[in-house]
């Protein structure tokens, strides 16, 4: 069953049992995407609920074009974005940053460093600038579509596609590297 | 040369962990939060559809008194006979000036305040819509 003809058409029905199949389905892949974004466990787990509140409310201005599962990515990301720019003081954070927020292990509780290879790949890609990160995390972990993606990040599929082959030789190179 | 690397040899593993129970926690504070907004939405819906039926009964008083008060005035005004004239405006003016100081000043204060109260009221209705 897709999200357009299951967890629409519920949503419509009855909004309070769908937003709930709704969470079901995409609470983790929507925390994890932030998270990916942010870093900090409080700031995914803030900006995940911000999203979800955003989602619920202004469902019904979701026209139906364009994969229901990029547009909850599209608001994810534009949450992610609201609350890093909030942490760093300005009005507004774009794509268009290099890079997003830099992987700062000390700082969280919530991280395993047990995983040397794992901690290295998170390095290597919050590294990236930010438009190349989120085509490859989008891609990689989220398995989405470049059309998808292009959605997400208001780009084209031709952008999107070179974001990706673009990080993943950036992310080779470092892990090839003796950097840790 | 072109390097490589195994992606498979780490998937999808991440060295990012979550607290125990934590996303049926998320799951809840989101619901929980959700419907506390439509709580508060219904409760502010409800109250501005009273408010709007009270300003409604209101200005409908008001006007109501307005006519009433009106219709005594400018008969008593008028000579016997002359009710059915009461409509033309040049009657009315006759009327009105036929009244005493005290009478004028009372159905000017009358009108006045009306036109305060719909000003008022309108503005009321504007903020609402905003």
């Amino acid at each position: 069953m897709t999200d357009e003809n299951e967890i629409i058409p519920l949503i419509r029905e009855n909004a309070e049992k769908g937003f709930r199949l709704l969470m079901a389905k995409y609470k983790e892949p929507v925390y994890w995407h932030i998270r990916r974004l942010v870093v900090s466990h409080a700031d995914a787990q803030d900006a995940t609920q911000d999203t979800f509140l955003r989602i619920f409310r202004s469902f019904s201005q979701y026209s139906g074009e364009g994969s229901f599962k990029a547009w909850i990515f599209r608001i994810a990301t534009n949450e992610a974005l609201r609350l890093l720019a909030r942490n760093q003081g300005k009005t507004t954070l774009s794509l268009d940053e290099t890079p997003l927020v830099a992987l700062t292990m000390a700082a969280d509780s919530y991280f395993d460093f047990g995983n040397a290879e794992a901690v290295k790949l998170q390095k290597a890609i919050t590294a990236l600038p930010a438009k190349q990160q989120l085509a490859f995390n989008l891609r990689y972990y989220d398995e989405l579509s470049y059309k998808e993606i292009a959605d997400v990040a208001g780009s084209t599929e031709a952008t999107v596609k070179a974001n990706y082959h673009f990080a993943k030789e950036k992310i080779i190179k470092y892990m090839n590297s003796n950097d840790t | 040369m072109e390097e490589n690397y195994d992606f498979s040899r780490i998937g999808k593993q991440m060295p990012y962990t979550v607290p125990d129970g934590f996303f049926e926690k998320l799951e809840e504070d989101v619901m929980g939060a959700w419907n506390e907004e439509c709580g508060m939405r219904n409760e502010d819906t409800s109250a501005a559809k009273k408010a709007k039926v009270v300003r409604m009964a209101v200005r409908a008083a008001i006007a109501v008194a307005a006519c009433i008060a009106l219709l005594l005035i400018v008969k008593k005004a008028l000579p016997q006979g002359q009710d059915a004239a009461a409509d033309d405006f040049d009657s009315v003016e006759l009327a009105f000036n036929n009244l005493s100081t005290e009478d004028q000043d009372y159905l000017l204060e009358v009108y006045q305040e009306e036109q305060f109260l719909d000003n008022y009221l309108n503005e009321l209705d504007n903020e609402e819509s905003i």
